[in-house]
């Protein structure tokens, strides 16, 4: 904490359908290897369902479904990364995860309008980092919103004849 | 003390002041009954008294001045100087209500706001009524000394070296010149014979004179009370001196156990001597529930790697064959199973608490209700002792607090009524808990008027919930089934105590989301009792394993009713929907794949294993793949991020680590009422 300083945000870097994000290490709670996971029935799509997380059970999600990117194969570096915001704790299915790096507060930038990939709504910024592009995600959004969207799909089924 | 930060002793205070406030409550209502019962008021004294310390030290001022008036009134009721009246029991409960919403203020990060003018009022005007018939012993100034706990420890530290501790009180002569003066020469002349730990009011309010002409000490001394009453009556302009021995609390309760001189009736001294023994209270420390939770996370984290231990044992011992150092594992592994096993069970146990929690606010309640609607009821409570999880605890209460309303309000005839009927004015509520293999029993019984399933019939018709023809179809206890419908109520008129929109379906499905079932006895004219079964606590489940698609499902073993074998030609249609015949019964037969939306067909195979759920008296066959067995579990939240699944109860972890899924069998039944006429529907 000392050493972080107001001008610069620690990101770890991961890797998604070939594309570089960033999350804020601030929520990240740790990172794990893909493990067996227990579907829930009636869940929206992208809630893989849960995993034991040392007697916890945390709900996983897998954020190609959630962006409607393709779907990518699991492989030796398929990791978990739980996430940490207020109450809630999630585990993003990632397609790998590269490093953790700091970046100066000055070389982010709104999120252009139109970008590849993901909505522009899940975006925090976009980080310059020798030349590559770093897409920052908006932790917030993409979990609160699914909550809502859930919400909204109970509500839905219950009226819904199919 | 104003300069500590008193902030981190606020849970501490608000915790203790519940339950002294509690207990007061509980205490007070019982006194009504039993006016004359002195261990009892002594109690009360006291509670009031913890309170009045506490709150005063808090800087809580507004309740430390309630509470203290309180407590004059209830000395002078313990001191027999004024009766329990119904209007004084009143007042005291009214001053219980505020003292509880300045406890709720305080809890709301507001302090103790309120007004609690108008009750000091009311209490002063009782003490004032007092004061006029003993007016020699209310002088004026007139103040108990008490003792704080570092006063207390330096009298028993004297009491060890063989002083006796005295309360001195002093009054001086009306018009005293000079009162400072006199108080420091009492304050000297004493020096010669023992300490002063304690003077009321302050020192320096003596030296500055701004005490009326009394003052009172704590004083530890080896002389005897008459000694020390002369060393100051050698003073002059003295008018008075008292010398008592203090008595510690502890010492009081332990004096109480003994039958006192003065009461030389057997009855109430054995009484009291059943009262001093409940009240031994073992020594215990408060616990965040949250910790224990964590405790019981990491333990099913030790049950998990010892699981893994023994495997990494098998796996060497298939590679090096029998070494001693494996033995040796082997044993360590076997080992560390059993401890876990054992932590496991004691941390259950530590969060077991008496049911007593629940019920000690029912007293007040009935009081209440049983005032506002104009009925006369005892009310008895067995079982108090009984002891459960907490957090079947916690979701308890508001069930039994409908049932007690509504055998109040709806059970139990108005006391006329009774009469005509035959049976005494005094209807009688009875609440009691027990234990009955692993389940907490609790009942509800009235002996009030009962229900007739004909009304309830006919009632659920007027309403509107089932048809006519479908009323007459049903049997008397069906119909008595009706009224956990939404929407039924058999009160005439809404009244105050009962109309709160709550129905016994609320009831029911409060009971039945913590695992429990309710069942109705009755008898038009005798009364009414309701059965509730709970399991003891709601974080360990026993459980029936099954698996379908390869998934792992646990059923709780108490929506259970039997396991049967059935192959595919045993299977029939009715109306679209498999159902089999067991034992001349048809069930409605379906996949358990299916209802939880993953599978639309059962798969094919000569053998179907079927669970047989229960439901009140709805009874469903489950299709499953296979059946694993009967485990206890321990249930876990799928959390706020996944919310409310129907069909799903929450998850638990197995043995190997994985995660299993809980069926909510209620929830699955529901759900499968609403695919099967989508299903008509398409």
């Amino acid at each position: 904490m000392a050493t972080e300083t107001a001008a610069e945000i620690q990101l770890v870097v991961f890797q998604l359908a070939g594309e570089t994000y960033g999350v804020d290490i601030n929520h990240v709670q740790e990172i794990i290897r893909m493990q067996s996971i227990t579907q829930i029935p009636r869940t929206p799509a992208f809630i893989e369902g849960v995993i034991n997380l040392r007697g916890r059970i945390i709900p996983v999600i897998d954020l190609h479904k959630r962006f409607d990117l393709p779907r990518a194969e699991l492989t030796n570096n398929t990791r978990i990364m739980v996430v940490e915001l207020g109450q809630v704790t999630v585990g993003m299915i990632v397609d790998s995860v590269s490093e953790v790096l700091r970046l100066p507060a000055a070389s982010i930038e709104p999120p252009p309008p139109i970008i590849s990939g993901i909505d522009v709504a899940y975006l925090k910024g976009v980080g310059k980092w020798n030349e590559r592009l770093i897409i920052l995600l908006d932790l917030d959004r993409v979990l609160r919103e699914s909550e809502q969207r859930q919400l909204q799909q109970e509500i839905a089924a219950g009226v819904d004849t199919r | 003390m104003s300069e500590l930060d008193m902030s981190q002793y606020l849970g501490i205070f608000l915790d203790e002041a519940g339950e002294q406030l509690q207990q007061l409550d509980e205490a007070i209502v019982k006194l009504e009954q039993t006016p004359d019962d002195l261990d009892l008021l002594n109690t009360i004294f006291r509670a009031a008294h913890t309170l009045k310390g506490s709150s005063a030290s808090m800087g809580f001022n507004r309740l430390a001045t309630l509470t203290h008036r309180m407590e004059s009134v209830l000395d002078l009721l313990r001191q027999g100087k004024l009766a329990v009246s119904r209007e004084i029991i009143d007042i005291l409960l009214a001053g219980l209500d505020r003292l509880r919403a300045l406890k709720d203020s305080i809890a709301a990060g507001n302090g103790d706001e309120g007004e609690v003018g108008d009750i000091v009022t009311r209490l002063e005007a009782v003490l004032a009524g007092q004061a006029a018939v003993t007016s020699r012993d209310k002088a004026p100034g007139r103040e108990t000394l008490t003792l704080d706990d570092i006063e207390q420890n330096v009298i028993r530290a004297a009491q060890v070296k063989g002083f006796q501790a005295y309360e001195i009180r002093v009054q001086l002569e009306a018009g005293c010149q000079m009162k400072s003066a006199r108080a420091y020469l009492v304050f000297n002349n004493l020096k010669e014979a023992g300490e002063v730990i304690k003077s009321v009011p302050h020192t320096q309010d003596l030296e500055a004179e701004k005490f009326n002409d009394t003052f009172t000490l704590a004083f530890v001394s080896r002389e005897d009370a008459d000694t020390l009453a002369n060393i100051v009556k050698s003073i002059s302009e003295i008018k008075d001196v008292t010398v008592r021995p203090i008595v510690l609390e502890e010492d009081q309760e332990a004096a109480a156990a003994v039958p006192a001189p003065g009461q030389d009736n057997g009855v109430p001294a054995a009484r009291a001597n059943g009262k001093a023994g409940e009240q031994r209270v073992s020594q215990t420390v408060r616990v965040d529930v949250q910790r224990l939770e964590n405790l019981m996370n990491l333990v099913g984290e030790l049950v998990i790697d010892r699981t893994r231990l023994a495997e990494v044992g098998n796996g060497l011992k298939a590679r090096l064959g029998n070494e001693e150092l494996l033995e040796t594992l082997e044993e360590v592994s076997l080992h560390i199973g059993r401890i876990t096993s054992d932590l496991q069970e004691e941390i259950m146990k530590a969060r077991m608490f008496p049911i007593d929690q629940v019920f000690n606010r029912f007293p007040r309640m009935v009081r209440d209700l049983a005032r506002k609607a104009g009925k006369e009821i005892d009310f008895i409570i067995e079982g108090r002792e009984t002891e459960l999880d907490r957090t079947v605890i916690e979701e308890i209460g508001d069930p039994l607090i409908h049932l007690l309303r509504n055998a109040i309000d709806h059970g139990i005839e108005a006391p006329e009524a009774r009469l005509k009927a035959g049976k005494p004015r005094h209807g009688t509520v009875r609440l009691r808990a027990f234990h009955q293999e692993n389940q907490i029993v609790i009942t509800v019984e009235d002996d009030g008027a009962g229900m007739d399933p004909e009304k309830i019939k006919a009632r659920a018709v007027a309403k509107g919930l089932i048809s006519r023809e479908a009323a007459a179809r049903l049997g008397p206890r069906e119909a008595l089934d009706l009224i956990f419908l939404p929407g039924f109520s058999t009160s005439e008129k809404v009244t105050d105590v009962s109309g709160r929109g709550v129905g016994m379906d609320i009831v029911r499905n409060h009971i039945e989301r913590i695992n429990g079932t309710i069942d109705i006895r009755t008898t038009p004219g005798r009364g009414t009792c309701f059965t509730i079964k709970l399991p003891l606590t709601l974080a360990i489940n026993r459980s029936l394993l099954v698996q379908v698609g390869g998934r792992v499902y646990a059923f709780p073993l108490a929506n259970v009713v039997e396991i049967i074998a059935i192959t595919p030609a045993d299977v029939q249609r009715v109306h679209r929907q498999q159902v089999v015949v067991v034992r001349g019964r048809v069930l409605p037969l379906i996949y358990l794949g299916q209802a939880l939306g993953l599978a639309r067909a059962v798969p094919a195979g000569e053998n179907y294993a079927v669970v047989i759920v229960g439901l009140a008296e709805k009874q469903i066959g489950f299709i499953v793949d296979n059946l694993i067995g009967e485990q206890e579990i321990v249930i876990k939240s799928l959390g706020n991020f996944i919310g409310k699944i129907p069909g799903i109860a929450g998850a638990t972890i197995m043995g190997d680590g994985s995660v299993a899924l809980i069926l909510d069998v209620r929830s699955l039944v529901d759900n499968l009422g609403v695919e099967a006429s989508r299903e008509l529907a398409s």
